[in-house]
């Protein structure tokens, strides 16, 4: 690339400026330095009290795996997708130390035992829901997508634990939505972890589970990872709470939409599986 | 004796929409002193001259600084002991000059048929005219025996000293809501700003940027990593400004697309000096990163069903 172009911010790249500045130069210094796409962090949040224990927890472990490489293709465009699982029975643990790239990410199979942790949960998330902390990355270009799934009523004070989330301001701006898994699981309260009914659906079955997994994951990161803040009719920014209040409305209306799509009549959890 | 250099480049989500880069940078280099500053227009709609005032920011900036150096033995005399206060003195000054230069401009440039057609009535007559105009402002000054800087909303400022440590001497503060930035425009901007001032280690390098270079990055440690590169290679500073230029272009078409803008001032005596130093930092810095990596992906819970 030659000095006059480089001069003038204001020339668009043709292809081969576009070359040149992707080719790789041993002389240049600079030239392996990385540069980050746009991030999103995904985080999980998921239930392995004992009641989720066998076909539950084996279909779940089943279709997140199954789930990275969907993740992976939704991401390859242009924002690099960040995953986090943080899970709950007696204890809450996250599955890796930090957010992971969905390029790196490897799914630990997971095992279902103890009680329903969810307000430590929601604590835990609360606390990690930082610039100090998960949401360090300065390429960090959009509000974390939040999804919880569970199969029955927590064990503990959720309403405490859901209060010092509501406190967080990267809570209020995430696209928020839950997977009661089962006929225990209450829609209310997933309701009041969301914000919306909307964004809330039930599975009863393992094939449901897997299509709700999917349509949920897959949907609220489209979503989440797309640009808004230069969308508006006359070319200037949206705010924060514009873009953050239509992504959520547009996440319920797709998810009751698809969801709709995806009726089956295969055999309900509660009823011997 | 110093050098520097400074640039802005056009984000590529600009560019798709043709709009203007609102960013805009400079440095000055005199026998006494370097001062490397950037801005950063606001860009949302009621800001719809961001542009001009982002250059208001630094040449008030640049303007500034120079009239304080009026008396260049005179300053470097007395600055040390009442920094302070002269770096307080300094901001409002710059407020000022900044608010004569936006007072000349709209008198005459009145707003336009076009840009009032964006807004109801309503919504026009409760915009001030300083908000047009809104910008953030990062300037960092090398003197000889001393080092400051100041900023006000976002953006970045990194020094490079002769421990070969690259650091953020002013923090990202957290507390400032997330989509509240402090500004030029705001009544009491005087009041908003960072700053620090440092005479104990001798600076080598001293970097301002707009925020769209820092969320080009991954992690803080590459980000400072980059200006440790850098300052490494400013012994050929031509070619270093030639490999920077480029970088930023890349950075702005295919990291957060934003217009970027990065300003630096150096101590060419001094990279020269510890240039070993450097380049043994760079090499450490780049075992630490493979080691972080290394980490990230072998810790934490692994149970298997």
């Amino acid at each position: 690339m030659n000095k006059e172009n480089m001069n003038d911010a204001k020339q668009a790249l043709d292809d081969t400026q576009l070359d040149n500045l992707l080719d790789f130069d041993d002389d240049d210094p600079l030239g392996a330095t990385g540069v980050s796409r746009k991030s999103l962090v995904i985080f999980f949040l998921i239930d392995t009290s004992g009641s989720m224990k066998g076909t539950k927890m084996g279909e779940l472990n089943t279709v997140m795996e199954e789930l990275i490489p969907e993740i992976r293709r939704v991401g390859e465009a242009d924002t690099d997708v960040k995953v986090a699982v943080l899970t709950f029975s007696t204890d809450v643990r996250w599955m890796y130390s930090a957010p992971i790239s969905i390029e790196d990410f490897e799914w630990a199979r997971l095992r279902a035992d103890g009680v329903t942790s969810m307000g430590a949960a929601f604590k835990e998330l609360s606390v990690r829901m930082s610039r100090n902390s998960f949401l360090n990355s300065p390429s960090l270009s959009f509000a974390p997508v939040i999804f919880l799934m569970t199969d029955g009523y927590p064990s503990d004070d959720y309403k405490k634990g859901l209060a010092a989330l509501q406190a967080n301001s990267w809570y209020k701006f995430g696209l928020k939505a839950a997977l009661g898994i089962g006929q225990e699981a209450n829609d209310d309260m997933l309701a009041e972890f969301t914000g919306s009914k909307d964004t809330v659906v039930h599975a009863y079955s393992g094939e449901q589970l897997a299509n709700m997994i999917k349509i949920i994951a897959v949907t609220a990161s489209q979503i989440g990872s797309k640009s808004m803040t230069l969308s508006d009719e006359t070319n200037h920014e949206l705010s924060e709470e514009d873009v953050s209040a239509a992504k959520q409305k547009l996440l319920g209306q797709q998810i009751q939409e698809l969801v709709g799509q995806n009726g089956t009549d295969d055999v309900p959890f509660d009823s011997g599986w | 004796m110093f050098n520097g250099f400074s640039r802005s480049v056009r984000g590529a989500s600009h560019e798709a929409r043709d709009l203007v880069c609102q960013d805009s940078s400079a440095h000055k280099v005199t026998e006494y002193y370097a001062v490397a500053v950037v801005a950063d227009g606001h860009g949302s709609k009621k800001h719809f001259r961001s542009n001009v005032g982002s250059r208001f920011a630094v040449e008030s900036t640049v303007e500034t600084i120079d009239r304080f150096y009026q008396d260049p033995e005179e300053f470097e005399k007395s600055f040390p002991e009442r920094h302070k206060a002269v770096i307080k003195n300094i901001e409002k000054q710059i407020i000022t000059t900044w608010n004569a230069k936006v007072t000349e401009h709209i008198t005459a440039n009145p707003v336009t048929p076009e840009e009032k057609s964006k807004f109801t009535d309503e919504e026009f007559a409760a915009i001030n005219v300083e908000s047009y105009y809104g910008t953030t402002l990062i300037a960092a000054v090398a003197g000889r025996g001393f080092c400051f800087g100041l900023m006000i909303g976002d953006g970045n400022l990194v020094a490079v000293f002769d421990d070969g440590e690259a650091v953020l001497p002013m923090e990202y503060d957290e507390s400032a809501p997330a989509n509240v930035t402090a500004s030029m425009c705001n009544a009491n901007a005087a009041s908003m700003f960072n700053s620090f001032y440092r005479d104990k280690k001798k600076v080598l390098a001293m970097f301002t940027s707009t925020d769209g270079l820092y969320t080009s990055f991954g992690s803080d440690y590459d980000f400072l990593d980059f200006h440790t590169i850098i300052a490494s290679n400013l012994v050929k500073a031509e070619a270093m400004e030639a490999s920077v230029y480029k970088n930023l272009e890349k950075r702005s078409h295919f990291g957060t697309e934003d217009d970027i803008s990065l300003s630096c001032v150096f101590d060419v005596e001094g990279v020269a000096e510890n240039n070993e130093l450097l380049l043994k930092k760079v090499a450490e810095n780049k075992e630490k990163a493979a080691k972080r990596r290394k980490e990230l992906l072998t810790t934490g819970l692994k149970t298997e069903d």
